[in-house]
């Protein structure tokens, strides 16, 4: 799948999870960008996006993750697999 | 003679730090965050804080790496953990995030995702690149002897050791826990700002609707012990 497809596909994601209707969201975004962007909403916004794209993050895949653009690189990458 | 000894915390204090989380998330209150949120019982909320710190991840409130210990005579008696912030560039509330996605049973989401708005309402960002204080225990035998001031100051050495261009750290606290508020203050943390709910139901799943924000600055306490010595 595209990045600009698994972009598209994860922006409500985020502006649901987060609650913030107009978040754009770019490679470069990340927890620290965002108010709120606690541990129960990152819990909730994985596990969405999980069920989103039908995969399931390995522990080690999530804690590699420092932005969006790494999310995206992963889920692209498991879609592959 | 008793003599206290601090060490770090290894795999064998995992019970000793399970206890020290869901103590410090009750506040002396009877409210476990972990069961109100995620509807999980207390042997359930034991297991999931084992499994989550087993996984040693480092610089978050559920790394073992985080905690110190305070022990007599072979005793533990107390323990608190404390952290960089964003030392890996990940935030340690995402680094928990993780853990709690990936070890939580599903059905718990539906819950949490219930819950979010009444917890949120008393979240307050962690700053990167500033050292932050979490959970702390005193066994009840042990209380009313400055163990968690000297873990504090334990946890201090360590950090600025280990990070010495780090000068500030904080600690987040409920009102209603007036035991840790004492330690920070005598430990030269003072109040920088409070939150408080505007949601009323935040009660039914956090300990209290008011949390404290304590700050430390390092240098400058260094600097008033000093002129104080001279």
């Amino acid at each position: 799948m595209e990045r600009t497809t698994i972009t598209e596909k994860i922006t409500p994601v985020f502006r649901k999870v987060l609650n913030e209707a107009s978040l754009e969201i770019t490679d470069q975004l990340s927890a620290s960008d965002v108010d709120n962007w606690d541990s129960l909403s990152h819990m909730l916004l994985i596990s969405e996006i999980e069920s989103a794209f039908n995969i399931k993050f390995k522990l080690k895949e999530l804690n590699k993750m420092k932005n969006v653009g790494d999310l995206i690189s992963i889920i692209s990458t498991k879609l592959e697999e | 003679m008793s003599t206290i000894t601090i060490r770090k915390a290894t795999l064998k204090d995992i019970p000793f730090l399970t206890k020290t989380i869901i103590e410090a998330e009750k506040s002396g209150t009877s409210t476990l965050s972990y069961s109100t949120i995620f509807g999980l019982n207390l042997n359930e909320i034991e297991q999931l804080i084992s499994e989550m710190l087993l996984e040693e991840v480092d610089d978050c409130e559920l790394s073992i790496s985080s905690f110190l210990i305070a022990e007599e005579n072979g005793f533990t008696a107390a323990s608190l953990s404390g952290w960089l912030e964003n030392a890996s560039e990940i935030p340690s509330s995402v680094l928990k995030g993780n853990l709690l996605n990936y070890y939580l049973p599903r059905e718990c989401f539906i819950k949490a995702a219930e819950s979010a708005k009444y917890t949120k309402a008393l979240h307050i960002d962690y700053i990167p690149n500033t050292f932050q204080i979490g959970a702390g225990y005193v066994e009840e035998s042990f209380r009313g002897r400055q163990l968690l001031g000297l873990l504090t100051e334990e946890l201090i050495k360590g950090l600025t050791a280990q990070f010495p261009s780090i000068n500030e750290i904080y600690a987040q606290i409920f009102d209603c826990n007036t035991p840790s508020l004492k330690t920070y203050e005598r430990a030269g943390f003072e109040i920088v700002s409070t939150k408080i709910s505007k949601e009323n139901d935040t009660i039914n799943y956090l300990p209290s609707l008011k949390k404290i924000l304590l700050k430390k600055d390092i240098k400058k306490s260094e600097q008033k012990i000093n002129n104080l010595n001279k």
